[in-house]
């Protein structure tokens, strides 16, 4: 009663220090979510072929034997052999060395927008979930129009507005993604919500936005993980499905989905033009999928640490 | 009656048995040693606390046992050995010579087909019975527990049934190829105090009708007081205490039985001093652990010696089928548990000015629909959860609000501390008018009321830290930050009875007692002025029960805190209170102080709370006041009297047709009866009901 002259935070910094606090909270529940995906099956084969791109991704143009972009005119279009792993398209250019390349812009373009798409998703679903009545239905209800949009069709119209580079390919995949993951951080929201926990935090007096990164986002990790495994093997496709349509990365660049569509021509005298980058984009989106699917099932594990062994 | 007639072989003989489960997390050992028999109309109760394996014996049983299941010993039924028979064998048993009925009424029924097609399912799978056959027979077995136009019921889908209904429903479907057994696993559990007694009537009616073994299983003493013959007290999977239900009762020779009885606040009107309720230290020694060879009980008991912690203790017989688990059984005594202790209730003003006073509260849920939206007849109204409450709570005092499910209890606690917005009415807080939400009120005003929950696993947040729920109301309301919270945290711990080591578990790491133990601690950190604790001891097992409330009324003594105690449990809530509201249907029937209200003249809805609950004493006479139905939502505002519907006391025609006058009690001033009945001739009623009974009641009146 006397002490109410004593708090003096202020609103700003402890607003930084709890969204930093949820960060730290969210990155310690994903590693430890992704540590028991591998006792699953799924996750066991999940997670070594992402790792593999994530890999490529990193190291990938060290690793390449070739220029991604270097011609050499006198094999055009030869077959798998030893001196180019697998083969080379029609200005002959080392395959193998692309795709190496092409990891590195598919996998940060495709994360990015993933990330960026859960990140306005989450915020929208469990800021609309916790504040409920009108304000929900109204928000929830732009939400549904902007769902009703194909993806890819949203897509080419945001693209094609707004010209199209690689910052932009991420707004979009986030633009589209966004109404998919606030639809199921709403509804993982209006669970918490309703727990005693959030009542006290209520009581407290404490502020809304402390109650939901602070105290709900929390409980809503197994959701929100698996919502993002899923969400990013979408944004692979997504992404090379742009690529492939001409806008995404721009040629000579070594794209998975520019290089599928510039093989076209070559399919019946050359199909391992086509193969390696399409057979490169399925592994990443099973991969991501199994792993996906690995954390789901490891959800339903007990929770324990090393004693196994009794 | 049942007298035990050797020469007569058991239905059910339980020898040696037990249960470990494999699970990823390591063996669970449910059942440790458990050797019980069963004879034919007998009640054998079950009692223990949650964790016993109580149930884990019933499942064994029924054969109802995952595949990554040990067993052993053997379970014989009706000479058979039930551990290794087929999977076709045992399902010819199951539902037709062994019948049971489980915990939750709204989960075991089908909730996509109607009720009496569930039951002409078990008939026509286990007789051979044609359709029409079957459907007559189940008529008769609706009517046989007590379900009034038992076609129709068997139309209805189980959500169209209340709870009682639907318990009943399950009741018929365990019956319906006569069992020669019947195991009840905790069939009362979920049901209202009024709900329970008649559920636990037909139970002893059945006993008397059918030709069957019962088998009840409950962590309810009073319960097993009322239903069974012969009781057995299982601890960490092991039958403590076996025998006849009277012996056990008045002449415990095991501490831990000892312990669970005077763990119970009597919930009957015995006057005059106040005993501490004694509780049971600890929890449960967890079926995680290893079996030894030691009395496993002797972590939690007073009379533990170094012979306990060395072997375990040999199962001894003290006469009559009386059998004890414990080597000191014959020093064993209700006082083993501290001496009966009697706080002297402190001289607590009645007068005193009030603290909280609440005037005309009103809570509506909804606004009136219209048939067009916007115009058209009203076809929807408002359900009225709390209709003109009044009450006051002073201050170091208890308020108890008691009343069946649906009486707005709860809705009358978060329109107090904020958590709903009130729909009219004035909430006055040391005569400072508090607004409608926790978000209108003053800092101070939020600090001045605080709020227990029902269920301590979600009343804390399981992803954060104990220490983040004690540390953050210090920050709100004292400013205090960083290592002085923390040090604060940790003497609030300390006075819950914790360790200051638990500030960084994990809720989860803890257990349901404790759980709750952080709660209040949590909420004793904001210095409040106001303790609102909705059902706070109801998920909680009566050890842990009694050591809440003890501590509740510790730190009433100590901090000078009010209280606002919410129950559906007479026992608890008289247990704790200084004064009583009664409600019912978001009306308040009666309010007073405690004796005045627990005394006749009483309203006849409170007389009949009181003779429903069931006493941990098997002599108890249960009194006959049985209420049908349960409390009605409400949306249009009563005509008459709230309680006209189900009163057992209604006069006439006035009861419906005018709302009942407030009148004083003779005792005290502050003692309100709403009823048509005058209060004198309510006071001869209710002595006259009682006569007969020896009861203190009586005597002192």
């Amino acid at each position: 009663m006397s002490d109410i002259l004593i708090t003096k935070s202020s609103p700003p910094q402890s607003a930084l220090l709890t969204v930093w606090g949820a960060l730290l909270a969210l990155g310690r529940g994903f590693g430890r979510q992704l540590w028991m995906a591998t006792r699953t099956p799924a996750g066991r084969i999940g997670l070594p072929l992402v790792a593999l791109h994530a890999i490529i991704a990193v190291f990938g143009p060290l690793l390449a034997p070739y220029l991604p972009t270097e011609f050499h005119l006198r094999d055009q279009l030869s077959s798998p052999s030893w001196q180019y792993w697998l083969g080379t398209d029609e200005y002959g250019r080392d395959i193998f060395s692309r795709l190496l390349s092409g990891a590195r812009s598919i996998i940060t373009v495709a994360a990015l927008g993933a990330s960026l798409g859960i990140a306005l998703g989450t915020f929208v679903g469990m800021s609309s979930g916790y504040k409920g009545g009108r304000t929900d239905e109204v928000v929830m209800r732009i939400m549904d129009g902007l769902m009703s949009f194909p993806a890819l069709l949203l897509a080419l119209l945001v693209l094609t507005t707004l010209g199209s580079n690689p910052q932009n390919i991420v707004l979009t995949i986030g633009v589209v993604f966004t109404p998919r993951v606030a639809r199921v951080m709403r509804s993982a929201t209006l669970s918490v919500k309703t727990l005693e926990f959030v009542q006290n935090a209520r009581l407290r007096g404490e502020p809304a936005a402390y109650i939901i990164f602070k105290e709900i986002l929390p409980n809503t990790i197994p959701v929100l993980t698996v919502e993002a495994s899923v969400r990013l093997s979408f944004a692979i496709l997504l992404a090379s499905s742009l690529g492939f349509l001409g806008l995404g990365v721009q040629p000579p660049s070594s794209d998975w989905g520019l290089m599928i569509s510039e093989s076209r021509r070559f399919m019946t005298t050359a199909p391992w033009i086509a193969l390696a980058p399409a057979a490169a984009v399925a592994t990443l989106v099973i991969g991501v999928n199994l792993l996906a699917e690995g954390i789901r099932q490891a959800q339903h594990l007990p929770l324990i640490e090393e004693d196994i062994s009794s | 009656m049942t007298t035990t007639q050797t020469n007569n072989a058991p239905l059910m003989e339980v020898e040696n048995l037990s249960v470990t489960f494999f699970t990823p997390a390591g063996a669970v050992r449910a059942v440790r040693d458990v050797s019980l028999q069963v004879q034919r109309n007998e009640v054998l109760g079950i009692v223990g606390e949650s964790g016993c394996g109580k149930s884990t014996v019933g499942y064994a049983m029924m054969g109802y046992l995952p595949g990554t299941t040990r067993l052993g010993g053997s379970i014989r039924f009706e000479g058979q050995d039930i551990t290794n028979i087929s999977a076709t064998e045992l399902r010819k048993l199951r539902g037709n010579t062994i019948g049971m009925v489980y915990q939750d009424p709204t989960t075991s029924l089908n909730p996509v087909m109607r009720v009496g097609p569930q039951v002409e399912e078990v008939l026509r799978q286990h007789t051979r019975l044609s359709r029409e056959q079957a459907r007559n027979r189940t008529a008769e077995l609706f009517e046989s527990v007590g379900l009034a136009g038992p076609r129709r019921i068997g139309r209805r889908y189980p959500h169209e049934l209340s709870g009682g209904q639907q318990q009943r429903g399950l009741i018929a479907m365990a019956l319906a190829c006569d069992p020669h057994l019947l195991i009840m696993d905790e069939p009362t559990t979920g049901l209202d105090v009024t709900t329970e007694a008649t559920i636990l009537d037909l139970i002893l009616d059945l006993k008397d009708r059918v030709n069957a073994g019962i088998i009840l299983i409950t962590h309810n003493l009073g319960v097993v007081a009322r239903g069974a013959d012969r009781v057995a007290v299982m601890y960490a999977g092991h039958v403590v205490e076996q025998g006849p239900v009277r012996t056990i009762f008045k002449n415990p020779r095991h501490p831990y039985t000892a312990g669970l009885i005077s763990c119970v606040p009597q919930p009957v009107t015995h006057e005059g001093e106040d005993h501490v309720l004694r509780n049971i230290p600890g929890s449960v020694y967890s079926a995680q652990e290893e079996t030894k060879d030691a009395c496993l009980f002797a972590s939690r008991c007073p009379m533990a010696t170094a012979q306990c912690t060395a072997s375990a203790p040999p199962v001894v017989d003290a006469g009559d089928g009386h059998l004890s688990k414990c080597f000191y059984w014959e020093q064993v005594n209700s006082d083993v548990w501290s001496a009966a202790e009697t706080t002297q209730s402190q001289a607590k003003d009645p007068n005193a000015a009030p603290i909280l006073t609440v005037k005309g509260l009103h809570h509506f849920y909804g606004t009136p629909r219209r048939r067009f939206v916007f115009f058209g007849p009203i076809v929807g109204r408002p359900v009225r959860a709390v209709v003109n409450v009044d009450l006051a709570v002073k201050p170091g005092q208890t308020l108890g609000v008691v009343g069946e499910s649906g009486s707005g209890k709860t809705t009358l606690a978060r329109n107090v501390v904020g958590l709903i917005h009130r729909t009219s009415g004035d909430i006055k807080l040391q005569g400072e008018d508090l607004g409608p939400g926790v978000e209108d009120r003053a800092k101070g005003q939020r600090s001045a009321i605080r709020m227990v929950f029902q269920n301590p696993t979600s009343s804390l947040n399981p992803k954060l830290p104990v220490s983040h729920a004690l540390m953050r109301p210090l920050k709100k309301f004292q400013g205090l930050k960083g290592p002085e919270a923390r040090e604060r945290a940790a003497a609030l711990l300390q006075a819950v009875g914790l360790e200051p080591g638990h500030l960084d578990r994990l809720p989860g790491e803890l257990s349901g007692g404790q759980q709750q133990r952080v709660a209040l601690a949590a909420t004793f950190a904001g210095k409040a002025d106001l303790i609102v604790a909705d059902e706070a001891v109801s998920a909680l097992d009566v050890s842990v029960q009694a050591q809440v409330l003890n501590l509740l009324k510790q730190h009433q003594q100590e901090a000078g805190t009010s209280y606002i105690f919410i129950s559906h449990d007479l026992g608890v809530v008289r247990y704790v209170s200084d004064d009583i509201l009664v409600m019912y249907a978001g009306h308040v029937a009666e309010s007073g102080p405690r004796n005045s209200v627990l005394r006749p003249p009483s309203h006849p809805y409170t007389e009949a709370l009181l003779s429903a609950a069931p006493a941990p004493d098997p002599d108890a006479v249960p009194t006959r006041i049985r209420l049908p139905g349960t409390v009605p939502t409400l949306r249009q505002a009563f005509t008459g009297c709230f309680f006209a519907g189900r009163c057992p006391r209604k006069v006439g025609d006035i009861c419906d047709t005018t709302p009942p006058p407030a009148q004083q009690g003779p005792d005290a001033p502050s003692h309100v009866i709403y009823c048509h009945i005058p209060a004198e001739q309510l006071k001869e009623l209710q002595l006259q009901r009682s006569n007969g009974k020896q009861d203190e009641v009586s005597i002192s009146a």
